[in-house]
């Protein structure tokens, strides 16, 4: 049936894309492959590990200390965090407009000078990780929450910053285009053809970044910033292993009715609009 | 000799929900071309998928090639699938794929799955792919990606693929209800021609009457859910229509 | 000219509405002040030991000591930022593995039980999320040892959320289409996954992972503070033994690999879209 005077010719493998293309599929292999020599990880344990640490738990994490979680001390941490975690989120979000004003590039204040700056602070806070920040700051301001509060601002501007730009970025342009030729200066312009256009969008993002900041604030204590990471710490040094087990597990319910909390309150701020 | 029969045929989604079918009886012989017509929601879809079992019927019996289609278990279905091959109303193209591994995709009933993983066809598969690609003139866009086809184009790619099952039976779910009217007829009268090359019958459900005249030996006429009228297509007249198409007319 | 007005009662119910608006948010934000106010008596005015800062000077001084870099640290970087990187790497591979399984069971319209394993796959992807990779990392140094291991382990576990959430999401949104094709032609369940739903989802997942490669570099450069080798394990030292300058050649160190990896997720991510 197969039309025999032209024979036709096909190929899956077409050279040279082909060959690019499988070519980056072996490097990338390799590199993994040498990798895990490099690191010197064992493979057994690493197939083994996730068998392991249900033995693991079950072993030395198991019964949790509940009682411990519900001393008045702890509750305190819990509560210190929350405070921390809000007070993080809100001062990350108050310098985080700014910063995205700066850097979003179709309203921002000044093309050559305004935009480096915006973009280098929101990156700059962004690359560094929230315990690298809350280490400086305790070297600096000593052990408590006001370096835990600071790391945490510092977490919330890159974190919030970069999420306002891409928002500020994607607006209409029309109503900017109005106020321009309106003669507004790039503040007026900010605040007539942008916040309106952002407003919802930034409460959500606003409250989003609260949740993400609880979460890294349960852990700033574990370098000297205060609340419940400070009692993490504590009892991961004297091998308490059955209270670590019990503040993993409140940091894990905390999170949760964070989250919860937050999706709650960013439909309603959604509905409301 | 029949290929399909099919016999009191009910179908309904889930157990509360409406009655599509209401109990359907046809046939399909080898030589058939038959057209299903009826206004939209009469259940022209929905009795073409049932065929295949795309769709589970919920009482009747079909006798497609000889096996009762509803006592099959799920292997045996899918050794009666690959004996059919279909074509969409929206082509149902793998859009990120290119032109030649949609067509090949349709032995996939016949190639183990560590083929599957490579995509290592059997060449005599792509000799064959390459001859239907040509049959249906796509010959210059074998190595482009399905989206990057225009739809008519994409449905050949899709009548290619049908064929590449070497199907015993057509089913035809509104070919050519979302291309324009010239091409439809281009590619209504290619799957005419290619079916009646490879002596293959097709079970067709076309929205279009004036296609369906012109292109079908047989036509079955339904409405609601029940077979208004079945004949050939000479026998059918403008009352046998207006009855079909009563309810759109309202 | 004079302008009268011609429907009193109108604009003066609008104004009224205007009024109410006014209070409304004047409630909202002072309640939002208030809050914040205490927060900040919690946390920082009662926390914070102020003699011990020493005022502006202190912190200028202690800011100071971090501007110097100590260059004969270089070559004992060069090893751990390699780590770093390959962590980031083996570990986001390993997360991409565990998951499959996750986003299968999580995903409503391909989960193989509505009532039990959905739920799991739901509850895993929180799970994988809510619990801050610090904490990972420490339950996996006490399951494996310290080392390369687990913090791999603690990154792959982290990522697992993202991934398969957005991976889950994916599947959910196909289009059943060319699903039906396949399953019309005789495939099996895994022809109708490999050919129906894996096409239309890759470039998604790809450009999340590669979304996640990049966060896990940041992630990476931190594990070593809790013994997992890396970045972090040197920054750890240079800390302890009072090296500012050390510190700092560490942080910058970071820095250029947290660039590097932006730099390298861009491309990748345009040429995979």
């Amino acid at each position: 049936m197969v039309d025999q005077h032209t024979p036709p010719k096909w190929s899956r493998y077409k050279y040279p894309e082909s060959l690019y293309k499988h070519g980056t599929l072996l490097i990338v292999l390799l590199f993994l492959g040498y990798s895990l020599h490099f690191l010197n990880v064992d493979i057994p344990l690493l197939l083994g590990a996730l068998g392991g640490l249900v033995g693991v738990v079950g072993d030395r994490y198991y019964p949790p200390d509940v009682a411990y979680v519900l001393d008045r001390g702890y509750l305190a941490a819990i509560l210190d965090t929350l405070q921390m975690s809000f007070l993080g989120g809100f001062a990350g979000v108050c310098l985080a407009i700014p910063l995205a004003w700066f850097s979003a590039w179709n309203v921002s204040p000044n093309r050559r000078v305004f935009f480096p700056i915006g973009r280098l602070g929101v990156i700059s806070c962004r690359a560094i990780h929230e315990t690298i920040w809350t280490i400086l700051f305790v070297s600096v301001l000593g052990f408590g929450m006001l370096a835990g509060v600071s790391a945490l601002t510092m977490f919330c501007v890159g974190f919030a910053g970069k999420l306002f730009a891409d928002e500020i970025e994607a607006i209409e342009m029309g109503p900017v285009e109005a106020m321009r030729s309106a003669g507004a200066n790039p503040f007026q312009v900010f605040l007539y053809a942008v916040v309106p256009q952002v407003r919802v969008a930034f409460t959500g993002i606003a409250i989003y970044t609260w949740d993400v900041a609880f979460r890294a604030a349960t852990v700033v204590g574990f370098f000297g910033g205060g609340g419940m990471g400070w009692y993490l710490k504590r009892n991961v040094q004297q091998l308490e292993n059955l209270r670590v087990a019990a503040i993993i597990l409140s940091i894990i319910a905390m999170v949760l009715v964070a989250e919860f909390l937050s999706g709650w309150l960013r439909a309603t701020v959604n509905r409301a609009k | 000799m029949t290929v399909l029969s099919v016999t009191g045929l009910k179908v309904r989604y889930s157990a509360k929900g409406p009655e599509i079918l209401k109990g359907i009886d046809f046939e399909v012989k080898s030589d058939d071309f038959l057209a299903i017509i009826g206004p939209s929601g009469a259940g022209k879809s929905t009795l073409i998928r049932a065929v295949n079992r795309l769709v589970e019927p919920t009482a009747g019996e079909i006798i497609l090639l000889d096996h009762n289609v509803c006592d099959l278990n799920a292997k045996q279905l899918r050794e009666l699938r690959r004996n059919v091959g279909m074509i969409f109303q929206e082509f149902n193209l793998i859009n990120r794929m290119s032109v030649m591994d949609n067509v090949l995709s349709g032995r996939l009933g016949y190639t183990g799955n560590m083929r599957s993983l490579f995509r290592m066809f059997p060449k005599e598969d792509v000799d064959q792919a390459l001859y239907y690609l040509d049959r249906v003139g796509l010959s210059d866009h074998i190595n482009k990606r399905a989206d990057e086809l225009s739809g008519g184009q994409r449905q050949r790619v899709g009548i290619a693929r049908a064929l590449m099952q070497r199907p015993k039976l057509l089913l035809l779910d509104e070919p050519t209800s979302a291309l324009d009217p010239k091409i439809s007829r281009e590619v209504m009268g290619l799957i005419r021609d290619i079916a009646r090359e490879l002596k293959v019958p097709a079970l067709c459900n076309i929205h279009d009457v004036q296609l369906a005249k012109e292109f079908c030996n047989r036509i079955i006429g339904m409405q609601d859910g029940y077979k208004k009228f079945d004949g050939a297509t000479e026998t059918l007249k403008d009352s046998d229509l207006e009855e079909i198409y009563a309810m759109e007319v309202l | 000219m004079f302008l009268t007005i011609q429907n009193p009662q109108g604009v003066a119910s609008q104004l009224d509405l205007r009024r109410k608006r006014l209070t409304k948010m004047t409630l909202i934000w002072g309640g939002i002040i208030l809050f914040i106010a205490w927060c900040v008596s919690g946390t920082i005015i009662q926390d914070t030991d102020w003699s011990r800062i020493g005022g502006r000077n202190g912190v200028l001084a202690g800011i100071s000591r971090y501007f110097w870099l100590d260059l004969n640290l270089l070559p004992e970087l060069i090893i751990p930022t390699l780590e770093t990187f390959m962590m980031a790497c083996v570990g986001t591979v390993l997360g991409c593995f565990f998951s499959l399984p996750v986003a299968w069971l999580g995903a409503a319209n391909v989960t193989p039980s509505k009532t039990i394993l959905y739920p799991l796959g739901r509850f895993l992807m929180v799970l994988s999320r809510s619990v801050h990779e610090i904490v990972w990392a420490l339950i996996f140094v006490s399951a494996v040892g310290l080392g390369a291991l687990p913090g791999i382990l603690a990154i792959a576990m982290r990522s697992v959320g993202f991934i398969s959430k957005i991976t889950a999401e994916a599947i959910e949104n196909i289009d059943a289409k060319p699903v039906e094709a396949i399953r019309a032609v005789g495939g099996n369940q895994f022809q109708v996954m490999y050919y129906g739903i894996l096409p239309q989802i890759y470039p998604v997942v790809l450009a999340t992972v590669i979304f996640e490669w990049d966060i896990n570099i940041r992630r990476s450069a931190v594990m070593g503070l809790v013994g997992a080798g890396g970045l972090g394990l040197l920054f750890f030292r240079q800390m302890n033994s009072f090296n500012y300058g050390g510190v700092s050649m560490v942080i910058l160190a970071i820095l250029l690999l947290i660039v590097l990896g932006e730099v390298i997720s861009h491309y990748l991510r345009k040429a995979v879209i």
